[in-house]
């Protein structure tokens, strides 16, 4: 060092303090992400048990488990893929393969991407609105319906980013040997992006299983076991919300056991989905 | 020729089979345009619901709803300055700590960091981006607020809080929910969508005048400070766009930390509220046609803003690509 310019010198010491904040805002955002699965581990393992998954949610003050939670979120999510997939992969489909570069397919995109950022809460207003006030009451149908309107812009904007990704030559090789349009799309274009619009709804399963804000006014809460779609029913995000709220021990406890199971099973179908994407690649 | 493959109709009638996938065809495409009319369709729903919804309380308070501080569901006085004013301080917080941060990390990813560990690191940090935003709120409340109350609040009172005119911003009891408590979780939440977009942009840099600078003897900062990021600039103000919006409509992280006092406060400790809190604390109660209504402006407010900030991202992101 001592060869060098003092000019050098600077910009080889502002080079060196730059490299390492940069570094060092790395580590701390490693840092935030293990803190946060640390603290889900350590709180909520000691409320793990069988109970968890078999017993329905407690009053405060005795024992119970969260299967009647557990039970909601999953035919919640169900409810919200099953609606929004079909419908997202063929919109998809539409604005990809049919509108390509058409004004309308632009606009059309942009419409789907402010869906796709639109504050989940307003979902929840607008199911509210649109199911719940009309019947009289909180069901689980709402519920699934305003999780399909968060999943649906999701799987639309995978589709039409796979479908971007399959070579055109496919497509006029199997135009050429006399397939209908829709065949070239269901046989051809849909098998070759397989595993790229199986992740988006991967991601978007991942993405409304967590979601708390638009279930709050529309499929509510259920202390009890309903399999009942057209009434209130029971999610592990509202009821670890309604939990982690109260000043009951039991409660707070199982929480953190929701918080521990619903975090671990959501990053494991992030981690999936991206492993399907890079073995693709 | 084809009979075989074409099936009984084409036996009969070579026509009728190209008709028949001709029906086919048509009905397929009118499937796909249905779905993708269904989404325009979803969005205009959300639009005139949130303003049917919100007609009551526009006729009442008219334009002075904007700048009301005063938020009485006892009286029916609805004010929607409180939260604004709590949204939009709390995502200044989350921008100013989420920025530097992010870019950091985008700067270590594509720059510095060895590159069998580039691809594990982004993972884990764009896993962030996956954690439910409930447990961000359950983790701000029981891990991170006491740690404000405890340690970081204290210092900055005492600190901060004597200085002239910052002070009135550091001011108070460290209450350890409020204002800034939240705008750290919303920028440790927005942290993983700034830094992917940011990375994605300094990708597009031609490698070409990357390595011309490095050849000219340029430090890695210098490459940065002088070439990437001026080549990249749009598209570093459209990715941080992208996080505002987040950062804007952020509900349940927000509303564990918040403390939700209708209350506009110049210090960053106090309790406030956000216009996402709002509803979420208070929609499933509202009793009364104005309160509801009250609560669906402020949504209709959120939905403005938030659609403003996402097309200003989208301009600025769709010019950077256009290079």
């Amino acid at each position: 060092m001592s060869t060098l310019n003092p000019i050098t010198r600077r910009r080889y010491r502002r080079n060196a303090v730059a490299v390492a904040l940069s570094a060092i805002a790395a580590a701390i955002g490693l840092l935030i992400l293990a803190a946060i699965l640390w603290t889900l581990v350590s709180r909520g393992v000691g409320g793990l048990s069988l109970k968890v998954f078999t017993e329905s949610t407690p009053p405060p003050g005795s024992d119970g488990g969260l299967a009647n939670a557990i039970y909601g979120s999953i035919v919640l999510t169900l409810t919200g893929i099953v609606i929004a997939t079909p419908i997202g992969v063929l919109a998809g489909t539409y604005l990809s393969e049919y509108a390509r570069g058409s004004k309308i397919g632009e606009a059309a995109k942009f419409i789907n991407d402010v869906l796709l950022s639109a504050p989940s809460i307003i979902i929840g207003l607008f199911i509210n609105a649109l199911l719940v006030v009309p019947f009289g009451t909180f069901s689980a149908w709402a519920g699934g319906v305003a999780l399909a309107v968060i999943a649906l812009p999701v799987i639309n904007r995978t589709t039409q980013d796979m479908l971007a990704l399959v070579p055109n030559t496919l497509r006029e090789a199997a135009a050429a040997l006399g397939a209908p349009r829709w065949k070239v799309m269901t046989f051809v274009v849909w098998r070759a992006a397989k595993s790229g619009i199986l992740t988006g709804i991967l991601l978007a399963v991942a993405r409304i299983s967590g979601e708390t804000a638009p279930l709050l006014f529309t499929s509510f809460n259920n202390q009890y076991w309903s399999t009942n779609m057209s009434q209130s029913m029971a999610s592990l995000p509202t009821v670890i919300f309604q939990f982690a709220m109260s000043p009951y021990d039991d409660w707070q406890r199982l929480a953190w056991a929701g918080a521990l199971i619903i975090t671990f099973a959501i990053l494991a179908l992030n981690i999936i989905a991206r492993a399907l994407v890079d073995r693709r690649r | 020729m084809t009979m075989t493959t074409m099936g009984p109709d084409a036996a009969r009638d070579p026509n009728a089979a190209t008709r028949r996938l001709q029906r086919q065809d048509r009905v397929f495409f009118w499937l796909a345009w249905g779905s993708a009319t269904l989404v325009v369709v979803v969005l205009l729903g959300i639009l005139f619901s949130l303003v049917w919804e919100s007609i009551p309380a526009v006729r009442t308070f008219g334009l002075s709803f904007l700048w009301t501080e005063r938020w009485s569901p006892a009286k029916e006085i609805f004010g929607a300055l409180a939260p604004i004013y709590g949204t939009i301080v709390t995502s200044v917080i989350a921008m100013v700590i989420a920025i530097p941060l992010s870019f950091g990390i985008a700067i270590f990813l594509t720059e510095i960091c060895p590159k069998p560990l580039r691809r594990p690191i982004g993972t884990a940090i764009e896993l962030l981006a996956g954690i439910p935003s409930i447990i961000y709120g359950l983790w701000g409340f029981f891990v991170l607020a006491p740690l404000m109350q405890q340690f970081v609040q204290p210092f900055l009172i005492d600190v901060l809080g004597p200085l002239p005119i910052v002070g009135a911003l550091f001011s108070g009891a460290p209450y350890g929910i409020g204002m800034l408590t939240a705008g750290l979780v919303l920028a440790i939440m927005i942290l993983p969508f700034i830094t992917s977009v940011t990375r994605d942009v300094f990708q597009t840099v031609p490698v070409m005048l990357r390595e011309s600078a490095y050849g000219m003897g340029m430090t890695t900062w210098e490459v940065m400070r002088h070439i990437v990021i001026p080549y990249t600039r749009l598209g570093l103000v459209g990715g941080v766009m992208l996080g505002l919006g987040r950062a804007l409509g952020e509900t349940m992280a927000v509303t564990f930390v918040i403390g939700n006092a209708h209350r506009v406060k110049a210090s960053l400790m106090a309790p406030g509220t956000t216009i996402s809190a709002s509803i979420a604390n208070e929609f499933a109660e509202a009793s009364g046609k104005l309160y509801s209504a009250s609560l669906v402006e402020l949504g209709l407010i959120l939905f403005v803003i938030s659609f403003t900030v996402l097309a200003l991202a989208k301009w600025l992101i769709g010019r950077t690509e256009s290079y």
